[in-house]
């Protein structure tokens, strides 16, 4: 169910056809605006002119239904630089399409697409930080991710990676030097949360301005654990180089999700076939890492609303435990797993498999009884509830506009998973359902979370079940895939799967050797950490952190 | 009930026993006292070292853990290494602190908490009355000093220099402000049934036998003549010394830890000590005013007032491990709109009571 008002479907399905899209139409109603066609793996490309971004994008939004902004990847060529809008429809995201946006060299400038897509505006931070882009009138342009005294865009290609950035403490802005207090109203305070606070999650600098204890502004400052993650995975070779990053983005327990993501994009950019023995296993472990990295937002979510290391935090972690050491025995690892291969799976399942079959249906048979003290003590407690419903409430329109996708979403009534929408894996075989929740608030998320248990458990019992019926003769757990892989040069290919906080996409571009030319993540958190702001606005810091604790960001994916 | 001899006289006796010492009275008396509020400061401090290893044993039990198990038998030795490390470590004086009353808050909140200690009857022991005296005003003298802690809070939010600090400070007050009223309320209830403010009054009323159920007496504690009454004090005695749900003025996720965000080494072993001897002074509140004071069957008097007190300690335990964290308005909400109401309501009924059929 979903709370959206049935939009009038004649005007937005510009060049749907029974099948898949029809880019000439769109390209039609484009008109003039498109001055050529690109074609990506994922979709087709038009090619714009840069004064006319906002125009092609809100001509798409309105009029053709694309309404999530999926990413915006940037990046420089020899001859010029280039920004790629990813644009979906939350309503069928295989329905894709690139907007592919060109500019000079000696003046890399583009309009900003931040008045069609709020969501655009981080995104486009993002590239100018790193690349180095001008998004004109865009309302923030400023660094991102890295401080705000670095010299230079590594991801350019002039950029001199020898010469360290030195940036001394004086030179770095003082948070405190800008007045946030408006001359009307003198009565607010400035505190900044973070980046060393209880409850931030990791490295997180909340820069917060306080009506008394309501919040009246607040800005998140992320940045404090990016790691150069992209930059890291075009040093590496597709074949076995890059795989083992995925597994630091999102570090608490969703590793093989993440890996997936790679997996998935580079399966498709270079054409490899999974065997089905092997997608079944990947289901079944990728649901087991939902599993465990659910558990723990929920205890953390506790942690933040309780106030201590309660009980609920440790029973989470005591129950965690259980589907981190199945992760262990079918992995090697309890952390950075490391599983996935292109073209399969490292390994096949442990010997002996009855026994780890019955670890598993031990950890599925105990699971309902868990969860049924969760809602006993978590979100049947009244306390609870006063403290989290109708609290960092985010309407279905602002989680679109802000790009919104997982739990984060589907707790506003966003009816969007791509593990159904955009099928892989083993699971459009199998019997599962999306949840959603109208509440639009922090208790919405929570639920939808525990209730995504309760889904991931039904899909990890087929999965066993298909695996202890699969012929022994028939078990081939890894493609046959060249040593050094070299897709085709200038294959580009924006491929997304449903990690654990939503969607994680992945756009590599090709250039006929074994290492990607440009590799760019689309975290979910990044874009869910975004509508923190209009969460909170207004409400109580307590609520604040509440809000924060629901997105279920972890630093490691926002920062890459 | 034993001897009544309030514990200084006792001393004092036993002192003019000596040969050679006595001679001046009100010098003996003087010395005596300090003696005995000596005597019962210390068994107070020595509960909240307790709590040093207990605290840990009791929230590990509730959340599945184990805890301190290395440190000597059962982890016990973790008392006395904790106490060397705390006392050990550097005192970090934060530039632009308001000197005098950022080095009195933490004397005053220990301090406050412990002079309630006073007039509790704490049951005796070896026939020696653990009271150091029995003013006729007993319980509102102990309500006072308690309230006495909100005046430290908010000097150590407000001196500390500190956004958190003091947001922690302001909303202790608030807190503080909102629950004593109906704290006090709900115990001058007791006070209407017992006729009395003088503690062991209060106590030596509790002592009659309430009802016989089969051979068992039933004694007429506060707790069974009025449990309205009891589970509205229990409630604002939460909030009075800070526990969840009502552990706003520290909550650590959100403001970090309020009012003594800035305090370290001594000063903070201070405010620990100081929060969890208000805990006790709670807990022997309830236990003089609705559990009958020291009574029990056989074990000293004392024994039993301290298993009464440690009853309520894990009780705040309890609810702090299991009980989610209220929001500051929603707190006051309750305070206000709520507590205060039922605490009225419950004052007035009592009066009719005590009135009508007593």
């Amino acid at each position: 169910m979903s709370l959206e008002e049935p939009e009038p479907s004649t005007q937005l399905d510009v060049g749907v056809s029974e099948d898949g899209l029809n880019y000439d139409q769109i390209e039609a109603l484009l008109g003039d605006s498109v001055i050529g066609r690109e074609s990506h793996v994922n979709a087709e490309g038009f090619v714009i002119r840069p004064d006319d971004v906002q125009a092609v994008l809100s001509t798409l939004k309105t009029e053709a239904g694309f309404d999530f902004c999926s990413c915006v990847t940037a990046q420089e060529y020899q001859d010029r630089y280039e920004s790629i809008y990813h644009l979906k429809k939350y309503d069928d995201p295989t329905q894709e399409v690139s907007v592919v946006v060109p500019s000079p060299r000696d003046d890399p400038h583009n309009q900003t697409a931040q008045p069609v897509y709020e969501t655009a505006a981080w995104h486009e931070r993002e590239a100018y930080d790193l690349v180095g882009i001008d998004y004109e009138e865009h309302p923030d342009l400023r660094r991102i991710l890295l401080p705000e005294t670095w010299q230079g865009h590594p991801l350019s290609l002039d950029y001199n990676q020898e010469k360290p950035q030195i940036v001394t403490l004086r030179e770095h802005a003082n948070p405190l030097q800008d007045d946030k207090r408006s001359p009307d109203d003198p009565d607010t305070m400035f505190v900044n949360i973070g980046p060393h606070h209880p409850a931030t999650h990791g490295v997180l600098h909340v820069k917060t301005t306080l009506d008394g204890e309501q919040i009246a502004d607040i800005e998140p400052d992320i940045g404090y654990l990016h790691r150069c993650e992209e930059q890291m995975c075009q040093q590496g070779t597709y074949r076995h180089q890059i795989m083992p990053y995925p597994d630091r983005w999102d570090y608490v327990s969703a590793g093989i999700l993440n890996e997936w993501a790679y997996a998935r994009a580079a399966e498709d950019l270079a054409d490899i076939e999974v065997p089905e023995y092997a997608q079944v296993i990947r289901t079944m472990s990728a649901e087991l890492c939902r599993i465990a990295s659910h558990a723990l937002a929920m205890g953390t979510f506790a942690l933040d609303v309780f106030g201590d290391f309660t009980a609920v935090f440790q029973y989470a972690f005591r129950d965690r435990e259980v589907v981190q050491s199945i992760l262990e025995d079918l992995t090697g690892q309890r952390l950075m797993f490391n599983y996935l291969r292109l073209g399969g799976v490292a390994w096949d399942l442990p010997e002996p498999r009855e026994e780890f079959f019955e670890k598993v249906r031990d950890m599925l048979d105990e699971l309902p009884g868990k969860l049924e003290e969760y809602h006993d003590l978590v979100t049947g407690n009244e306390i609870f509830q006063m403290r989290c419903v109708d609290t960092g409430v985010l309407t279905p329109e602002k989680a679109k506009e802000f790009g919104c996708t997982g739990p984060v979403a589907r707790g506003s009534g966003v009816d969007y998973d791509l593990r159904r929408d955009d099928p892989y894996g083993y699971y459009d075989e199998l019997d599962w359902n999306v949840v959603t929740e109208d509440g639009c608030d922090n208790f919405s998320r929570v639920l939808v979370r525990l209730r995504e248990l309760e889904e991931s458990a039904r899909i990890i019992e087929q999965c066993i079940d298909l695996l202890e019926e699969w012929p022994e003769d028939d078990r081939e757990i890894q493609a046959n895939v060249p040593r050094t892989l070299r897709p085709d040069p200038d294959r580009e290919i924006y491929r997304a799967v449903e990690g654990a906080k939503g969607e994680l996409g992945i756009y590599i571009r090709s250039d006929g050797t074994d290492k990607p030319a440009r590799f760019k993540i689309r975290s979910p958190c990044f874009s869910n950490l975004h509508s923190l702001a209009t969460m909170s606005e207004g409400e109580y810091v307590p609520d604040m952190i509440a809000s924060l604790g629901s997105l279920d960001i972890v630093l490691g994916e926002v920062d890459r | 009930m034993q001897s009544q001899t309030p514990l200084p006289d006792f001393i004092a006796g036993l002192l003019d026993a000596i040969p050679g010492v006595s001679g001046d009275a009100q010098l003996t008396f003087i010395v005596a006292a300090i003696l005995a509020g000596a005597i019962v400061g210390s068994l107070m401090l020595t509960q909240t070292a307790l709590v040093i290893w207990a605290k840990r044993k009791i929230t590990a039990a509730f959340t599945d853990r184990i805890a301190i198990n290395r440190v000597g038998p059962a982890g016990l030795l973790i008392i006395p290494a904790d106490a060397l490390r705390l006392l050990s470590k550097e005192l970090i004086v934060p530039e632009g602190v308001d000197r005098p009353a950022w080095d009195l808050a933490p004397l005053v909140l220990a301090a406050s908490a412990l002079f309630g200690f006073a007039v509790i009857p704490m049951g005796s022991l070896l026939g020696i009355n653990f009271q150091v005296a029995d003013p006729e005003t007993g319980l509102a003298y102990v309500f006072a000093t308690a309230s006495m802690a909100s005046i430290g809070l908010v000097m150590a939010g407000y001196a500390s220099n500190n956004k958190y600090s003091f947001l922690g400070g302001l909303r202790a007050v608030a807190q503080n402000l909102a629950y004593e009223i109906p704290l006090i309320l709900t115990g001058m209830s007791v006070v209407l049934f017992a006729g009395t403010l003088q503690t062991s009054g209060i106590v030596a009323a509790q002592s009659e036998t309430l009802i016989n159920l089969g051979g068992l007496a039933i004694p007429s504690w506060y707790a069974f003549v009025n449990p309205f009454a009891f589970v509205l004090f229990l409630i604002a005695n939460l909030a009075e010394v800070g526990r969840n749900p009502f552990d706003i003025p520290e909550a650590p996720t959100e403001i970090v830890a309020g009012y003594q965000t800035e305090y370290s080494s001594v000063y903070f072993v201070l405010m620990y000590l100081g929060e969890f001897i208000h805990i006790f002074l709670g807990g022997a509140i309830i236990a003089t005013i609705f559990l009958g004071g020291p009574a029990g069957p056989v074990l000293p008097g004392l024994i039993w007032f301290l298993i009464k007190i440690w009853g309520v300690f894990l009780f705040t335990q309890w609810a702090r491990s299991a009980v989610p964290r209220v929001r500051i308005d929603q707190l006051i909400e309750i305070g206000w709109k709520g507590m205060l109401v039922l605490s009225f309501a419950n004052l007035l009924l009592t009066a009719v009571i005590v009135g009508v059929i007593v």
